[in-house]
């Protein structure tokens, strides 16, 4: 028997780096024409995406914090769903360059929502994501804006800008424990560096101001 | 001290009166004390206050001056009159008591404070110079003095003059300095918008490789930015062959110098795999070694593109498991495509310092094939291509760098056989000689074809060549016809040309496939044709009114023929009397035989039985010989046969 192509060896990528920063709308042209000058193999207008996330949660009586499962699909490429698991983002120490947080990523199909609630989970709350897509090497850069959905389950019409700014991301998801990554893109921020500043934010500090 | 007078109010007696000086300063107190002199005596004591300190002596003169005593106000009289009474009055008027000693200093500075409050509002406005401006007094001007102003201009102008003129100078000669060559910093300038440079340390480096659109070979490439030393002083006539001289020279890694180019050459060998034929060429002379930096760059990067393409086709040639080895030796890869016919690549790479050349090559002998080796680079770029773009992830937190299918090979539950089959790919040597393979079998189809055109005449060969084809495939349909008769009856096949096989639908529906041997071709050309001449003599025998008693498409009697199968026809004339035989073969022709009959032998052997019907049995039949007739291609010529045969005698 042949021996298995490498690809069904490789290492389970469930790390992802993350560094985030923010624009004004009116700076959202020099950010894009920027980008495009740094990134790899990028056309103008750049790719965008247009993706629909629910964010299900399960309670617990005994754990506090729910599970929280988001179910993200495309609205352009309408039968890639994925499903995925984010943990708590971790500052690190002074020497990490970037947040890190555990990021299980896995596509489903199309009858996941209903499979969920089968599970037990329930929607918490669901938004529309429009933005655009950059990549260097392993590194991915979305500028993304947030829409609010009036209308439950109604992706189209009624949509409301949570707020006019975009949200500038820069992350990779690779293996736990890989050398480097942090510092890649360190540098690659610092040449974002006039038009977006890219740093670790604190998310914690985030939901304690929600609560 | 004082004595008081003791004397009582005096009657007769004398006064006694006591001279004392007068008093200078003032009794300030009077008290009694004990006199020091007597027990019981008791003394009065005045107290005088001390006496006045020069300033307040003055001041108590001062007091009794009234400066700005009203005369007339006094004297009720006009002011207009004399002075003298002026005088009087201010005499008296200078001791009019005033409230306060330095009232009087009081007013005149409060006076003078006045003014200089208004001089200090008067300079603020006219600062300001919206309400007030001060403008000079216009001054009587002095008598001009015609020659000394002449004289004072001239000296200005001069000296401006002279000021002006060492500056254009200066500039003048920076100009000359200057255009004479270019400035290392506006080369530099045109160097940077067209090629990578870093600057570390004190050297400027520079990157010639294609690592920013995709490759990962490693070698170097990077290239250095000096100044030029020598100077221009030869620059003289240019002439127009001669590529321009700048002020900076790039310094290429030695292994890239010279020019390269990669030779793709496809020929015959008599045996396989001829090892002697792997000699080492040597390319001829490929052109002066470049001055100006972007030629030499740009030729460099040429080297590094053609290095590149050699390394990854040697590499694949030597990992490679596939039937047909592949010979890799020095600078060049042979392999042999079809049995025959071999495949070489050659990187031809001349440094431009080789004095004398040992092997002496004629320019003719360089055999390129120009559409494989643009192939070749064009397989190199997609490599490149494909090493840097990923498709869009949708959604976009999905995994970059897997394609669409990839990413639902979960979901969609595919096989592991469909797994793999996604991560297969072909090898740049395997395209190459995957379109080698086409190149050279649609050549020889062609070559196939064209001959049997250009020698045959009887029925004529038509090809219409599809456009729509690409690398890897093409398609030709091939028409025989009869000269005269095409409209009425035809025969096609379409060819449609694959790496190392041919595909061929005829017309009535019936699929071949072929390998790519010549002869397989030649032979089924040769039995269409033979198939075409069958089918026109069934057409003109219809045409004519002659009857179809047999037809049969592969015949299984008769000689073998060498090739294909042979078919045949047997007609009937109209009125029954003749019959022809028609056998067509691929190698045997097509040949005509005719039933003997009674009307030829004019009746002149014995019957047996009377009755006519018996006559057109079991007779032989002979051969026509159609090269006696008239008629241009054979079906004219049967139609002339068929046409005296069906001549029924009345």
């Amino acid at each position: 028997m042949e021996s298995l192509p490498p690809m069904f060896k490789a290492a389970s990528l469930t790390t992802e780096y993350l560094l985030q920063g923010s624009i004004m709308e009116q700076s959202r042209d020099v950010l894009l024409q920027r980008l495009i000058g740094l990134c790899d193999d990028t056309k103008s207008p750049p790719d965008n995406f247009h993706d629909h996330e629910m964010v299900f949660h399960m309670k617990n009586t005994t754990i506090q914090q729910p599970l929280v499962y988001r179910v993200r699909h495309s609205l352009v490429q309408s039968d890639c769903w994925s499903l995925r698991y984010l943990g708590n983002t971790e500052m690190g120490d002074k020497n990490k360059p970037t947040l890190t947080r555990t990021s299980i990523d896995c596509p489903v199909s199309e009858n996941v929502v209903q499979y969920l609630n089968e599970l037990g989970f329930r929607m918490d709350h669901e938004f529309v994501v429009k933005g655009y897509y950059f990549h260097k090497g392993r590194m991915k850069v979305t500028v993304s804006k947030f829409f609010k959905m009036n209308q439950p389950s109604n992706v189209a019409d009624n949509l409301e800008a949570v707020c006019p700014s975009f949200l500038v991301e820069l992350s990779v998801v690779t293996a736990l424990g890989q050398e480097g990554v942090g510092e890649d893109m360190k540098n690659f921020a610092e040449q974002l560096k006039p038009l977006v500043q890219l740093e670790k934010t604190d998310h914690r500090k985030i939901t304690m101001n929600q609560t | 001290k004082s004595k008081m007078a003791t004397g009582a109010i005096p009657a007769a007696p004398a006064v006694n009166v006591c001279v004392e000086a007068v008093l200078e300063s003032q009794i300030q107190e009077v008290r009694v004390v004990e006199k020091q002199e007597a027990q019981d005596g008791q003394e009065i004591q005045e107290i005088y206050a001390p006496p006045l300190s020069m300033s307040e002596n003055l001041t108590k003169l001062a007091q009794k001056i009234d400066f700005y005593k009203d005369e007339s106000g006094e004297k009720g009289k006009p002011t207009s009159e004399g002075e003298k009474e002026r005088e009087e009055e201010k005499s008296v008027a200078a001791f009019q008591p005033s409230l306060w000693p330095w009232d009087s200093v009081r007013n005149k500075l409060k006076t003078a404070y006045t003014e200089m409050s208004v001089l200090l509002d008067v300079l603020n406005i006219a600062k300001e110079k919206r309400y007030m401006v001060l403008d000079s007094v216009q001054q009587s001007s002095p008598d001009a003095k015609l020659p000394l102003q002449l004289m004072s201009k001239k000296k200005a102008l001069n000296s401006a003059s002279a000021i002006l003129l060492a500056g254009a100078e200066r500039l003048k000669k920076s100009q000359a300095e200057n255009s004479n060559k270019s400035d290392f910093h506006f080369e530099l300038l045109k160097l940077r918008q067209n090629w990578r440079l870093k600057k570390s340390g004190n050297t400027i480096l520079g990157d010639l490789s294609y690592r920013s659109v995709g490759s990962r070979y490693p070698h170097n490439s990077t290239f250095e930015v000096v100044k030029s030393t020598d100077l221009v002083g030869e620059s003289g006539e240019t002439t127009p062959t001669s590529t321009p001289r700048g002020s900076l020279e790039v310094i290429i890694p030695s292994e890239l110098e010279g020019t390269a180019y990669i030779q793709v050459e496809v020929k015959s060998v008599p045996e396989s795999l001829d090892l002697t034929g792997a000699i080492l060429k040597m390319p001829s002379g490929l052109g002066a070694v470049h001055t100006y930096w972007q030629q030499k760059l740009e030729v460099a990067q040429n080297v590094l593109f053609c290095k590149e393409i050699f390394a990854q086709l040697a590499r694949e040639a030597v990992q490679s498991k596939s039937s047909v080895p592949h010979l890799v030796v020095g600078n060049q890869i042979i392999t042999n495509i079809f049995p025959g016919i071999q495949l070489s690549i050659v990187l031809c790479h001349s440094t431009g310092k080789e004095k004398d050349r040992k092997i002496p090559m004629s320019p003719g002998k360089l055999d390129h094939n120009h559409v494989l080796e643009h192939s070749l680079h064009q397989l190199l770029r997609e490599v490149h291509n494909k090493n840097l773009r990923f498709p869009a992830p949708h959604p976009v937190t999905a995994m970059v760098g897997v394609s669409k299918k990839r990413r639902l090979a979960g979901p969609n539950a595919l096989s592991r056989r469909e797994l793999v089959e996604m991560t297969e790919s072909d090898t740049m040597l395997n395209q190459i000689i995957k379109q080698t393979k086409h190149n050279v079998l649609r050549l020889r189809t062609l070559q196939t074809i064209d001959a049997f055109a250009t020698s045959l005449n009887d029925p004529q060969l038509t090809t219409h060549w599809s456009c729509a084809n690409n690398s890897l495939e093409a398609s030709c349909r091939v028409f025989i016809t009869s000269q005269g008769y095409d409209l009425r009856i035809w025969h096609s096949f379409v060819l449609m040309i694959g790496v190392d096989s041919i595909k061929i639908a005829h017309k009535d529906g019936r699929i071949f496939n072929l390998s790519f041997e010549e002869k397989e071709l030649q032979d089924f050309i040769l039995w269409q044709i033979a198939q075409h001449q069958t089918s026109v003599s069934q057409n003109l025998a219809r045409m004519m009114g002659w009857q179809i008693m047999s037809m049969c498409a592969a015949l299984g009697v008769s000689d073998l023929e060498d090739t294909g199968i042979a078919s045949s026809l047997l007609l009937a004339s109209p009125d029954h009397d003749r019959v022809l035989a028609v056998k067509s073969g691929p190698s045997s022709g097509v040949k005509v035989f005719v039933q003997s009959s009674q009307k030829d032998t004019n009746g002149k052997t014995q019957t047996l039985s009377a009755d006519n019907k018996w006559q057109y049995i079991g007779a032989d039949f002979k051969e026509v010989d159609l090269s006696k007739f008239e008629g241009k291609n054979f079906a004219s010529k049967l139609e002339l046969l068929m046409a005296t045969l069906s001549r029924s005698v009345s």
